[in-house]
């Protein structure tokens, strides 16, 4: 139980940090001195202070979307190993239910956009969707194949990939850390998918969905994507903690861990400039690659030598 | 027994009555009579279910038909429910749909006719377990179906969808007679009961048989390429004929798979692939065409097609499981399909009502010309939004559930010893997730764009919700598909009975207790998310207490005299998607260019074709087309030669008598 809260605190309060040290980072690269790293959190405490503006274009959809989307996102972490290396709910093809449930936010951040009758969100939407259709298939070849290498169908499998692969399981945890990194770029729109910090309508993803969210509701939404971003450096960092260390040895991992992807993030982002969309694809389609090498190599591991 | 030929009698006496009626009451006598024969059907279907015994009785029918059995084994009894409560609700929903076409001349009559020949029909093809018999409540039942379509008859397009969907049944026919001559040929009986069992598992006779089944049934099915005449006639048929066709109809395709595949006792890892193979190709293929369609019954259409394929990946991973003898992918993959056929015929249904209701609305079936619907049509929307969450497999809707049955057995069906079966299966969750994805695509595309938004081209300023008569059905639709959602451990277990036919008894099944349980677990989280949402919200409300909401129009990015027209649409919604996947369609597009110094008339418009249709229906059908036209020299309207004809035949026919015979 007192693990269970543990994970829940730092699942809700760890992601503003995050983004902080993402923006301190690209700050750095600048030259600049940056907004401290608590900024973030004195965003969103600022935002949850204001009314909104609202569209007369929009209906319920757009009113409980954030809200939705926010219960989804918590929902789908509980089926995540988090700081303690377990899951708060430890279930048997987890990965199913995890991704089927983001997926439920997702099919209302979709409906929202298209809700406003913007000229300009349904074209976010349409991205968002376009490329979800081929990270998921990517996810669950990944997952699918760690599951049969390592006979667990939870999350735990993730541990077990070094005593069931011996040397090849550096490679396949190598290669997973690839794939998942691809993806937290993916889901969580960062350069170079996309530009949270772009001003032109026009090349904005996940940004632009949102263009008509003021107030509480946006203040929501950037915890959600904050706390979705969350969930994917916990599993990076799950693939990386061994199962051997003791508790608080690898809860202090597990946040230095978050503490360099979210560098590399930051450095990522300061280091390039986001890719045209004709080249975006190319860049999800890594992901693709990425996992189908997960796949030979476990059915080489398994079946072949 | 009693109980099934009584509620049977009721539904043909409901038929023969609404013809006499009065235009007026027609509908409520076919409501009536569907009520009570329902009633009195699941009777039956549900004890066996639940007691596990079957029942059955042998008639006596003609001389040239002989005895026919009658038989509610585990698999009947399950479809039985399905098309029994499905069924009622179509009729149900029917009453409030037809109410603009009375009065107007059109032939009611006919159509409350054979819609109750339809739904006794159905009933009758899961339950006739003789050759014959059942032949014949087929063919009663494609061409029932084929006069519901062709309701509006009148219109040229709705008529040669009728035409093409008749044709296509026929060659399903051709096929499942076939197969039927060859089981018979080898057990020596017309009965269903000495079929089984009667050919060598896994022998070449066997596969031969299950294939010629598995493509007649399938043309009914939809599986692709037998597709074709799906995407044409659901937009032709009147909302309910659709919801029932799409939603029930078609389930008798995968019911004859099904009891073939009882026939044929263990499958071959041959057919299994197979069966998989083309199941994997009809869900994406089903799914990328709906995307393509703006039309929003064809739409759904080629989503039935999608789910289609769902069930027999389903399927298709059971008779893998048998075949490598894996239990765990025998049990979920066959428990996973035949929930789906549940599960779709509930969402499938409820969404074609929806569709139907702002069709009888707004006139318009285009997704382009709508938008806006909700504030004019709330329930509607909300029961679209409903069943398209349940479509795309998101919890905690029943989709989900034996979505995930079907993953399970994927997952967990991948065995030791064989590494192409890895390789497959891992492929195949790879394609199914896919499908996933690209359903919710096309659901956020229709959903948004037709409830959502404002007005794109039609005027709602007329627009009303309908009538509660059309309301009551789809509520009852939307409940089931959250109640299963939320409760599917009782579902799966009721699912798992007629999977135990082809599983092998329900022992073996405590194995697999612990997934079981971890569903009933599942069901338990589901009600916390509730109450997590619930507490947001209520959060939510409590922050917004106090605070000033400012109404104002959309952002336009600065421009603030945005039209309804520069609203993003469905076609570039599905742009950036399609032109991704560009070799996979076929694109017409119609462009008239303006040319003049003040150009006065210009369009854009463009369309996908089916590339199955394209590249091999057509093709197909212009090749027997130059084929036949040489034969047309024969038919010269001279009475003389045609009797010559005869004369030929009979020569020819007696020579070759006497030869083979003698």
């Amino acid at each position: 139980m007192a693990i269970s809260l543990l994970n829940i605190l730092i699942l809700l309060l760890a992601p503003f940090l995050m983004i902080g040290v993402i923006k301190k980072t690209k700050a750095f690269w600048a030259g600049r001195k940056g907004v401290s790293i608590w900024q973030p959190m004195r965003d969103f405490i600022r935002l949850m202070k204001k009314g909104s503006v609202i569209s007369e274009t929009t209906s319920w959809v757009f009113k409980y979307t954030p809200v939705i989307g926010l219960g989804a996102v918590i929902f789908a972490a509980m089926f995540v190993p988090l700081a303690t290396g377990q899951a708060i709910v430890n279930l048997p093809f987890a990965f199913v239910i995890f991704s089927y449930v983001l997926g439920l936010g997702k099919f209302f951040s979709l409906l929202s956009a298209l809700d406003t009758g913007s000229s300009f969100e349904g074209m976010g939407a349409s991205r968002e969707a376009c490329f979800s259709t081929i990270v998921e298939p990517a996810f669950f070849i990944a997952l699918a194949s760690i599951a049969a290498l390592t006979q667990n169908y939870s999350f735990e499998s993730f541990k077990l990939i070094l005593k069931n692969a011996g040397g090849y399981g550096y490679i396949i945890i190598a290669l997973a850390v690839v794939t998942l990194f691809i993806m937290l770029l993916i889901e969580g729109c960062r350069v170079p998918v996309d530009d949270p910090t772009t001003h032109l309508e026009l090349t904005m993803i996940h940004e632009v969905m949102i263009l008509d969210n003021s107030g509480v509701d946006l203040g929501l939404i950037t915890w959600s994507a904050g706390i979705k971003m969350f969930i994917f450096e916990a599993l990076i960092a799950n693939l990386l903690i061994p199962l051997s260390w003791p508790l608080w040895v690898s809860v202090l991992a597990f946040l230095a861990i978050i503490f360099i992807l979210a560098v590399i993030i930051g450095t990522v982002e300061s280091s390039m400039a986001r890719f045209r969309m004709t080249h975006v694809f190319e860049f999800i389609f890594l992901m693709s690659i990425t996992a189908l090498l997960i796949l030979a190599l476990v059915t080489y591991r398994v079946y072949g030598g | 027994m009693g109980i099934y030929f009584l509620s049977l009698g009721l539904l043909l006496l409901g038929a023969l009555i609404s013809v006499v009626v009065s235009e007026k009451w027609k509908l409520k006598v076919c409501t009536v009579s569907s009520l009570l024969s329902t009633g009195l059907m699941l009777l039956p279907a549900i004890a066996v279910l639940l007691t596990g015994m079957e029942l059955g009785q042998t008639v006596y029918m003609s001389p040239m038909v002989g005895y026919v059995d009658f038989r509610i084994d585990l698999l009947s009894a399950f479809f039985l429910t399905v098309i029994s409560i499905m069924s009622f609700l179509g009729v149900l929903y029917a009453n409030g749909y037809m109410k603009p076409y009375l009065g107007k001349g059109m032939n009611v009559s006919s159509h409350c006719f054979f819609l109750m020949m339809l739904i006794a029909s159905m009933i009758m093809v899961v339950t006739v377990q003789s050759a014959i018999f059942f032949l014949i409540v087929w063919e009663i039942m494609s061409l029932s179906s084929f006069f519901l379509v062709i309701f509006e008859g009148e219109k040229k397009e709705v008529l040669n969808a009728g035409i093409k969907y008749l044709i296509y049944m026929h060659l399903s026919m051709i096929f499942i007679l076939a197969a039927m001559v060859m089981l018979d040929a080898h057990a020596g009986s017309l009965r269903f009961a000495d079929f089984a069992n009667s050919i060598t598992p896994g022998s070449t006779y066997a596969n031969i048989v299950f294939l010629l089944a598995f493509i007649g049934f399938g043309i009914k099915a939809g599986f692709v390429p037998f597709h074709n005449w799906l995407p044409d006639a659901h937009p032709a048929a009147p909302s309910h004929v659709s919801g029932i066709m799409s939603g029930v109809m078609i389930k008798t395709g995968i019911y004859g798979i099904l009891r073939f595949l009882l026939f044929i006792g263990t499958p071959s890892k041959l057919i299994s692939y197979i069966v998989l193979a083309i199941a994997v190709v009809s869900a994406l293929y089903g799914v990328l065409y709906a995307i393509t369609q703006h039309d929003i019954k064809r739409l759904l259409a080629y989503h039935s097609i999608e789910n289609i394929g769902i069930i027999g990946i389903g399927i298709g991973v059971g008779m893998l499981g048998l075949a490598y003898g894996n239990q765990f992918a025998a049990v979920f993959g066959f428990t996973g399909a035949i929930l789906h056929v549940l599960n779709h015929s509930i969402f499938k249904e409820l969404l074609f009502f929806a569709a139907g209701s702002a069709y009888i609305k707004t006139h318009t079936r285009n997704i382009e010309l709508l938008g806006g619907l909700i504030k004019k049509m709330p329930y509607t929307a909300l029961l679209f939004i409903i069943g398209s969450v349940a479509i795309c497999g998101i919890p905690p809707f029943n989709g989900f559930v034996s979505e995930f049955l079907i993953y399970a057995g994927m997952i967990k069906g991948v065995p030791a010893s064989s590494m192409s079966l890895f390789i497959v299966l891992v492929l195949s969750i790879a394609a199914l997730a896919m499908v996933g994805t690209m359903a919710m695509l096309c659901f956020t595309k229709a959903a948004g764009i037709m409830f959502l938004g404002n007005p794109r081209g039609v005027n709602l300023d007329n627009v009303t919700e309908v009538s509660r008569v059309m309301i009551t059905p789809m509520t009852i639709l939307a409940f089931l598909t959250f109640f299963i959602g939320m409760f599917p451990q009782y579902f799966i277990m009721i699912a798992m009975v007629p999977a135990s036919m082809f599983t092998g008894g329900l022992a073996s099944l405590n194995s697999l207790g612990s997934l079981y349980n971890m569903v009933g677990e599942l069901s338990y989280y589901f009600f916390l998310f509730f109450i997590l949402v619930a507490v947001l919200l209520g959060l939510r409300k409590l922050i917004g207490i106090g605070k000033e909401n400012a109404v104002h129009t959309t952002w336009g990015c600065g421009y603030d005299r945005a039209n309804n027209h520069m609203q993003y649409t469905a076609s570039s919604y599905a742009d950036l998607f399609i032109s991704t996947l560009k070799p996979l369609f076929k694109r017409v597009s119609h462009i008239k260019k303006p040319k003049e110094l003040f150009p006065k008339e210009a369009y854009y418009e463009q369309e996908i074709e089916d590339i199955e249709e394209a590249y091999i229906v057509k093709p197909l059908i212009n090749w027997d087309e130059k084929f036949l036209t040489k034969f047309e020299r024969i038919q010269n309207g001279n009475i003389q030669q045609y009797i010559l004809f005869g004369l030929i035949f009979l020569i020819l026919a007696i020579i070759g008598m006497v030869y083979f015979g003698g």
